[in-house]
């Protein structure tokens, strides 16, 4: 394992790539699992300031409202908890995407399969490490942010929302695991084969059960719904957030195979070259773009959950200050929630993005000798993720809409402020997705810079 | 040393090419003439300035001096756009390996670039279609790169390198990655297919088993051209 040792501060250490505008894709994934972890405490610290309330409350009201806000935590971070570990697991795929050729070069140099994962999980491990060290510095300046937050009437204390030295070790522990068992997942062709050559192949279509799963799931649950539509209020609240729960569930299940219906339709109707590229790399692999685009899907959701709360604001009374309390912080924290789930999505589609160029950069490299344009390449990044993106976000609203008529009745679409607001979140997800995908830009072009000019 | 001038007019005449990378100099003034349907092989050692050579004469690269004329027009000045522009039109290419779009099917691989010049979708399937069935691969159209056996998707390359009637069709180490056999079934398709579709074929290769399907073959040594042998079509 001596060679193992040298070969990580050697050969396997990726070079700088790319011009000054160029990041590399070494301080990409660093980035990832930074923002991975500083988010991912920022929501663990949240719960635990409401749990700390529910323990010590300062008043009758808190005492009262607390359960429900730290079950309402809860949700927040389950709804949160895998557009993060897509995140940490897309920055792990980057990190060994940059490696790939290097790696695979070492396999024919006589580097063994079990080698070639060390050199891979010490690596990989190690951008972990530090990108959660960076990613614990990131949460507590974040903590004057949410201190600014005000929560049953009062913002945080920092010293509320500091996760405490526990969580911290065990966040500088998990992020390097997630990243080694991702970055090994993802070695697994350069282990394979030792020319490094992947075998793309048709990949199987999409069963059809999966819808008709969801389906059933979803007519049974309002079924469910429509029974339970005498309880109390603070039931019916519980159960919102078990539907909520169920639709992020059934999103996560339906999601890619409707992202390859949607890449059929768009294959058949394509008639430029990027269209063409970009519906045949969704249908490609629909679970890919899934894993880009879940999360502003799950946020999309949220966000039509969200416009439905001025309506029920609107169906409560005056004179229930614990209900109106409640109900705005339902608001605020959907805000929060969806905030954190846009910026977390872009940051998966801008990593997701450059360990695309990364893996394709010989592909690219060839294209470009042969004369396609590099312009071609930006269309299809910008089709490729602007199609699912907008197919996703629209739809995810949509169904949060219909589904929440039967619960809300039309006061939820009668409130136009809820509207607005989904339409301004999805508006500025949109935006804030889109403009992530253009930091691949200059890493294409430093890319093809250095693959296309080579003297023999 | 320079080739003797082809008996009839060049499609593809370079003079003085000189190329150099930092110290290290890979075109050492090169003078070439490639003629309508000649088979030329570049032959050489590793570092000889064969690559460099096909890159400067395919307009990928700009020599530092000297000067390439596609059909009398000069290309070697022109920029990065124009060049993108020239490659499309006037030329087709097959590497050893790689230049296949992973997600797309043979016949749109081979599409492609017809689209990229404006033809539209279903004409370009369909001529893809044409050429893939004219080279062998009739029942394969629908299967992608990873689908298909090596020589299969050299084939294929070459169908996508003449489906817009190129001038000029460049081919690096084309069999590189095949065996002897499917190697020389590669090369006996792609010259007499480039023949008969009327355009030239430029291959870089140091097999001397490859040049042999070649009308003609220069030797390269230091960027310099050091032996030819053969004679224009």
């Amino acid at each position: 394992m001596n060679a193992v040792l040298a070969l990580t501060t050697g050969p396997l250490r990726a070079p700088r790539r790319g011009s000054r505008f160029a990041p590399t894709p070494s301080a990409l994934s660093v980035l990832a699992f930074a923002v991975t972890t500083a988010f991912g405490l920022s929501v663990v610290g949240g719960l635990l300031g409401f749990m700390g309330r529910a323990e010590n409350p300062s008043s009758d009201l808190v005492a009262d409202l607390a359960p429900t806000y730290v079950t309402l935590a809860w949700v927040a971070v389950v709804l949160l908890l895998v557009p993060l570990l897509s995140l940490g697991a897309a920055a792990a795929r980057l990190g060994v995407a940059q490696r790939d050729a290097r790696l695979a070069t070492l396999r024919l140099l006589g580097v063994t399969p079990r080698e070639v994962v060390a050199l891979t999980v010490i690596e990989t491990a190690r951008q972990g490490l530090i990108g959660a060290a960076l990613g614990v510095v990131g949460h507590v300046l974040l903590l004057p942010v949410w201190t600014r937050i005000p929560f049953m009437d009062r913002p945080f204390t920092a010293g509320e929302l500091w996760v405490g030295w526990l969580p911290v070790g065990v966040a500088l522990l998990a992020v390097p695991l997630l990243a080694v068992v991702s970055g090994a997942i993802s070695l697994r062709r350069v282990v394979i084969s030792p020319l490094g050559v992947a075998r793309r192949q048709t990949p199987p279509g999409m069963r059809w059960w999966r819808a008709l799963a969801v389906v059933v799931a979803l007519v049974a649950f309002l079924g469910f719904m429509r029974l339970n539509l005498a309880l109390e209020e603070a039931v019916i609240i519980g159960l919102i957030l078990g539907f909520v729960a169920f639709v992020f569930g059934t999103l996560n299940l339906l999601g890619p195979w409707t992202l390859s219906v949607l890449g059929r339709i768009m294959v058949r109707r394509a008639k430029t070259p990027a269209r063409l590229l970009a519906a045949r790399r969704l249908l490609d692999d629909p679970r890919g773009a899934w894993r880009v685009v879940g999360g502003l899907g799950l946020a999309s959701f949220v966000a039509g959950v969200l416009s439905v709360v001025p309506g029920l604001q609107a169906l409560g009374s005056d004179d229930d200050p614990a209900g109106t309390l409640l109900l705005d912080d339902l608001v605020t924290g959907a805000i929060l929630t969806l905030a954190i789930a846009f910026t977390v999505a872009a940051c998966s589609a801008g990593i997701i993005q450059a360990a695309t160029v990364l893996d394709r950069r010989r592909e690219y490299a060839l294209q470009q000798l042969a004369g396609v344009p590099v312009e071609l390449f930006d269309s299809v990044r910008r089709r490729e993720v602007a199609a699912p993106l907008l197919f996703v976000s629209l739809t995810s609203a949509a169904v949060a809409l219909v589904v929440l008529l039967p619960l809300f009745g039309m006061a939820a679409v009668t409130a136009p402020q809820g509207l607005l607001a989904l339409a301004g979140c999805l508006l500025g997800g949109c935006l804030l997705v889109l403009g992530a995908t253009e930091t691949s830009r200059p890493l294409l072009r430093s890319v093809l810079r250095e693959t296309v000019v080579r003297a023999d | 040393m320079s080739t003797p001038p082809p008996a009839t007019t060049p499609c593809l005449s370079a003079r003085g090419l000189v190329k150099t990378f930092g110290t290290t100099t890979a075109l050492a003034g090169v003078d070439v003439d490639l003629a309508d349907g000649e088979a030329l092989a570049v032959m050489g050692p590793s570092g000889s300035g064969k690559s460099t050579l096909l890159h400067c004469l395919a307009g990928i690269l700009r020599p530092d001096t000297g000067s390439v004329r596609l059909r009398g027009q000069e290309v070697a000045s022109l920029g990065e756009r124009d060049r993108s522009l020239l490659r499309r039109r006037s030329y087709g290419f097959v590497f050893q390996f790689g230049q296949l779009l992973s997600e797309l099917p043979a016949q749109e691989n081979v599409a492609l670039p017809a689209m990229l010049l404006g033809t539209p979708r279903a004409e370009a399937v369909a001529l893809a279609r044409q050429w893939l069935g004219a080279l062998g691969l009739a029942g394969m159209e629908d299967r992608r790169p990873g689908e298909l056996s090596g020589g299969q998707a050299q084939r294929v390359a070459v169908a996508r390198a003449l489906i817009t009637k190129p001038d000029v069709v460049f081919a690096d180490e084309p069999t590189g990655a095949l065996d002897q056999a499917t190697g020389a079934e590669v090369m006996r398709i792609l010259t007499e297919t480039t023949y008969a579709a009327g355009a030239s074929l430029v291959v870089v290769t140091h097999e001397s088993s490859v040049a042999d399907w070649c009308s003609r073959r220069i030797e390269m040594r230091d960027g310099s051209i050091v032996a030819t042998s053969g004679v224009p079509r």
